[in-house]
């Protein structure tokens, strides 16, 4: 057979409690109904043991009122005669009792039940009749006699009077009796009344007693249980309540080798670590659900570390107080602190590794910000390691990096932070320095790593390079190790055995982009990208024919940011896409509202540019097509500047090549940027369709200075209009470049010396000055 | 009639009572309305009279030995019978019974004439007596 489930704590008990207030709750409402029953029955009952006591007092008046009568008094027995009748029928039959004039109120009664009741009611009735027969024949001088007696009666007087008081007195007595029967059946009903409510209250006291030693019996079952679940677990289960500990399973007491009795109430504390006793005092208290992690001395003096759940269950009937689910965690603990040295060290040295150094100048550097110290690294490097390893072995090298090490440590703080980032480089933090500091530390290694070691038998002379970049205030942790490694490398072309303090004229390592395509990223978010315009002219009649839109970045952390400085950054890490769109979209937006306006003419092109990247990697028609349609921009206003390599034929360049056929197909006007630069194959350029050439800034900004420049020029133009090209000239910053250019017959020419890139509503007040001027012409 | 078969039958009783047990006969009497059912004579020695309340009203019962008179001593209302000027005569009582009770009442009847009553208010004067003839047995 099975064992039925374990009932869970909570629901356990409930049932018992819900029926014992379920019996109190019938036998209360029994026993009030039955009260309120009786009171009813009672009242009544008064009602009719007062009327039949009447009937004595009536039966008296009766003869009373004869005697009157008979004395020539004024009298009127016949109402109470009547009275007494319809009484008798009403206490027999229920029904209107008539009052008695000027003495009490009418009653309304019901039938009486009791046979013996009845049969005196029915007696009294026939002596009511015979005494008021016996009446009516005195006052009419009738012989008594020949009045009817119905009642059973042998009456052995004679006397008319004494006749007449004797069935008075039978009436009055049977009256009494009738009274007498009412009561004793009142009293009756009171005794069954006090038997049933007795009853009652036994039977519910001996259901709520049974009910209630089973939910006693079934709570002590359910404690057992719990006492054996937690004794046979192998968790380390601590209760603590009022009082201190409450109870400890097996597992604690093994562990700590002692009994029960030597741990509950304030004996625990003799094995909690001093520095955890406020710990776990909070949680007894609190009670709240988290886990937390105490030491605890077993039976061999070592301190165990335990992580435990507080559990709140002093509610629970079972259990009252804070439960502590612990497991042993010290070797775990071990291992994590071994691996998180190791994670934070240099094997080879025990320095710190880069891990940790980053992590401690993270920290230099935030307290630095607050406190306005200045923060130092010294980047250390070996000269001629290389050499030890390749001639006496790397056990060697191993040996005297590890002399380093120690030599470098010898010469900063305690406090200071030396590192061993890999191979022979190492670095120091110095925290709350200077340069004059640093660069002390810096000499003062160098002197001593100068002194001679004696490395596998043989004495060695070790030089190192020293650089240092130091940082006050906020500043990025990576930046200023690589500005120490500028400086190092600066140290070490300078020659050997040196330090050098960083110098913003140093080159800057140029991964300094890395960081920035994050800033671009959050630049693209927060709309820190503009487009500009710069308007290309005709050269031949002076007005404005399109505008090349150009994109610019005021970083609000670097200031103005080149585009051949993001532009590459944007296309390693894809954001060109994004890029390319916001420009698609602010210049088609922009031209079409110039259109709108009748500020530019149905010819008029605004050129964007569309890098190689964006070209293979797909999408740019699709992208053109949303931003014209987005716009309400005719495809013939949009010109797209691409370079040269983006029309070669090979690889993923076809398919940008095929895209940008389909849309000059549709309309868009397609231009070959920095003509000259690249690797233009001519014949490629016959067969793609190209509506512009643009002249590389290069060649027009030397026409002056350059002969060869200028032979070039005069060809790229002669070479575009043989091809039915438009040829426009970039970077024309003088009178001579434009002079130039006219005479080689360039159509169009861009420069500072028309206008530089400017904001959209500034190009707009300036074609929309140019138009007023061209109407006016 | 009737009593003449009740008779023999207590007699019959009485008889073979006598032969084995001597000590207590019984003497059935009824009350109803305002009459007394009884035997007229039964043999002197201890009886326990049983008496049954046929109703509908209330009775009592009480036995009083060789009274002076015809008729009992009255009390001065004329309908109730003096118990008190008969207490030396008054061998045993019952007090009022209910409808529907058998009561007993065991008494040493030596031999004499004795009357039986109920006293309630009217009852004796409304014919509710009886006389019973104790013999030697």
């Amino acid at each position: 057979m099975r064992a039925p489930a374990f009932t869970p704590y909570s629901s356990r008990g409930r049932k018992p409690i819900v029926a014992i207030l379920v019996t109190f709750a019938l036998c209360s409402t029994a026993s009030i109904g039955l009260s309120i029953w009786q009171t009813a029955r009672t009242q009544h009952r008064a009602e009719v043991l007062r009327v039949a006591e009447r009937q004595q007092t009536l039966a008296s008046e009766y003869v009373q009122q004869v005697m009157l009568v008979r004395a020539g008094q004024q009298s009127d027995p016949d109402v109470t005669a009547t009275i007494l009748r319809l009484s008798t029928d009403a206490l027999l039959d229920g029904g209107a009792v008539p009052a008695v004039p000027g003495n009490d109120d009418e009653a309304e009664l019901a039938p009486a039940t009791d046979p013996v009741v009845r049969a005196q009611l029915i007696q009294e009735r026939r002596l009511v009749d015979d005494m008021t027969a016996t009446g009516a024949a005195y006052l009419a001088g009738r012989p008594v006699s020949s009045a009817p007696l119905t009642a059973g009666e042998h009456l052995a007087v004679s006397a008319p009077l004494t006749r007449l008081r004797l069935l008075s007195m039978l009436t009055a007595d049977a009256a009494l009796n009738t009274a007498r029967t009412i009561v004793a059946e009142s009293d009756s009903d009171v005794t069954n009344l006090i038997a049933m409510q007795a009853v009652l209250g036994a039977a519910g006291l001996l259901v709520s007693l049974t009910l209630a030693l089973a939910l006693v019996a079934a709570t002590r079952r359910q404690t057992a249980h719990f006492r054996s679940i937690v004794d046979s677990s192998t968790d380390l289960v601590i209760v603590l309540g009022d009082g201190g500990c409450r109870h400890v399973s097996r597992s604690v007491t093994a562990m700590l080798g002692v009994s029960e009795d030597a741990v509950v109430g304030d004996g625990i504390l003799r094995y909690l670590h001093p520095d955890d006793r406020a710990l776990v005092r909070s949680a007894q208290i609190s009670g709240r659900a988290e886990e937390i992690v105490f030491q605890l001395l077993n039976q061999h003096g070592e301190w165990r570390t335990l992580e435990a759940h507080v559990t709140d269950l002093r509610n629970d009937r079972a259990i009252r107080g804070v439960v502590l689910n612990a497991r042993d965690v010290t070797e775990r603990v071990r291992l994590q602190d071994e691996l998180v040295r190791q994670a934070y060290h240099d094997g080879l040295t025990g320095l710190a590794n880069r891990s940790l150094f980053r992590d401690r100048l993270e920290q230099a550097l935030a307290r630095s910000s607050r406190t306005g110290g200045t923060v130092a690294v010294l980047i250390l490097d070996l000269d001629g390691f290389k050499q030890v390893n390749d001639s006496l072995g790397h056990d060697a090298g191993d040996q005297l990096l590890r002399v380093v090490a120690d030599r470098v440590t010898e010469t900063v703080r305690a406090t200071d932070t030396v590192a061993r980032f890999g191979g022979d480089e190492f670095a120091v933090l110095l925290d709350q320095t200077d340069e004059a500091l640093a660069v002390s530390v810096a000499r003062r290694a160098l002197a001593r790593l100068a002194e001679p070691a004696v490395v596998a038998g043989r004495e060695l002379e070790v030089a190192a390079s020293i650089g240092i970049a130091l940082q006050s205030g906020e500043g990025a942790g990576d930046e200023l190790v690589r500005d120490a490694d500028v400086a190092m490398y600066a140290a070490k072309d300078a020659g050997r055995g040196r330090h050098e303090v960083f110098r913003s004229e140093m080159a800057r390592d140029p991964d300094e982009l890395l960081g920035l395509d994050n800033e671009l990223r959050y630049a693209l978010a927060r709309d820190e990208l503009t487009v500009h315009y710069q308007p290309e002219i005709s050269l031949s009649g002076g007005q404005i024919v399109g505008v090349e839109a150009l994109v610019r970045w005021t970083s609000p952390t670097r200031g103005p940011v080149g585009p051949d400085v993001f532009i590459p950054v944007a296309e390693a890490s894809g954001l060109i896409a994004a890029l390319g769109d916001l420009v698609l979209r602010e210049a088609c937006s922009v031209t079409a509202g110039w259109l709108r306006d009748g500020i530019v003419g149905p010819d008029f092109v605004t050129w964007v540019n569309v890098s190689h990247k964006q070209l293979t990697m797909g999408g740019v028609p699709d992208a053109v097509d949303r931003a014209l349609r987005s716009a309400g921009l005719p495809p013939r206003n949009l010109g797209l500047e691409v370079t040269e390599t983006a029309i070669m034929p090979g690889g993923a360049a076809d398919r940008a090549r095929a895209e940008l056929q389909q849309l000059h197909d549709a309309g868009v006007r397609i231009a070959i940027d920095d003509f000259g630069t690249g690797f233009s194959s001519l014949a490629h350029l016959r067969h793609f369709s190209v509506d512009m050439i643009k002249v590389d800034r290069s060649f027009v900004q030397g026409v002056e200075r350059d002969a060869k420049d200028t032979a070039i020029t005069a060809n790229v133009v002669a070479l575009a209009h043989a091809l039915g090209l438009v040829a426009v000239a970039e970077g024309i910053e003088t009178e001579g470049q434009l002079a130039h250019m006219r005479t080689v017959g360039c159509d169009v020419g861009q420069g500072y010396l028309f206008s530089r890139p400017v904001p959209a509503a500034e190009v707009t007040a300036f074609l929309a000055a140019a138009r007023e001027d061209a109407q006016a012409a | 009639m009737l009593a003449c078969a009740g008779l023999l039958a207590l007699a019959q009783w009485s008889g073979a009572g006598g032969s084995r047990q001597p000590s207590v006969r019984v003497v059935r009497i009824t009350e109803r309305d305002f009459h007394i059912g009884a035997p007229r004579r039964i043999a002197a020695g201890r009886v326990r009279l049983e008496v049954k309340n046929d109703g509908p009203d209330l009775h009592e019962l009480i036995v009083v030995r060789d009274p002076a008179g015809a008729r009992l001593p009255l009390r001065t209302d004329g309908l109730t019978v003096n118990e008190d000027a008969l207490a030396p005569e008054e061998v045993g009582s019952l007090e009022p019974g209910v409808p529907g009770s058998v009561r007993g009442l065991v008494l040493r009847l030596r031999p004499g004439r004795y009357e039986i009553f109920c006293n309630m208010a009217g009852h004796y004067m409304s014919g509710m007596h009886a006389v019973l003839l104790v013999g030697k047995p």
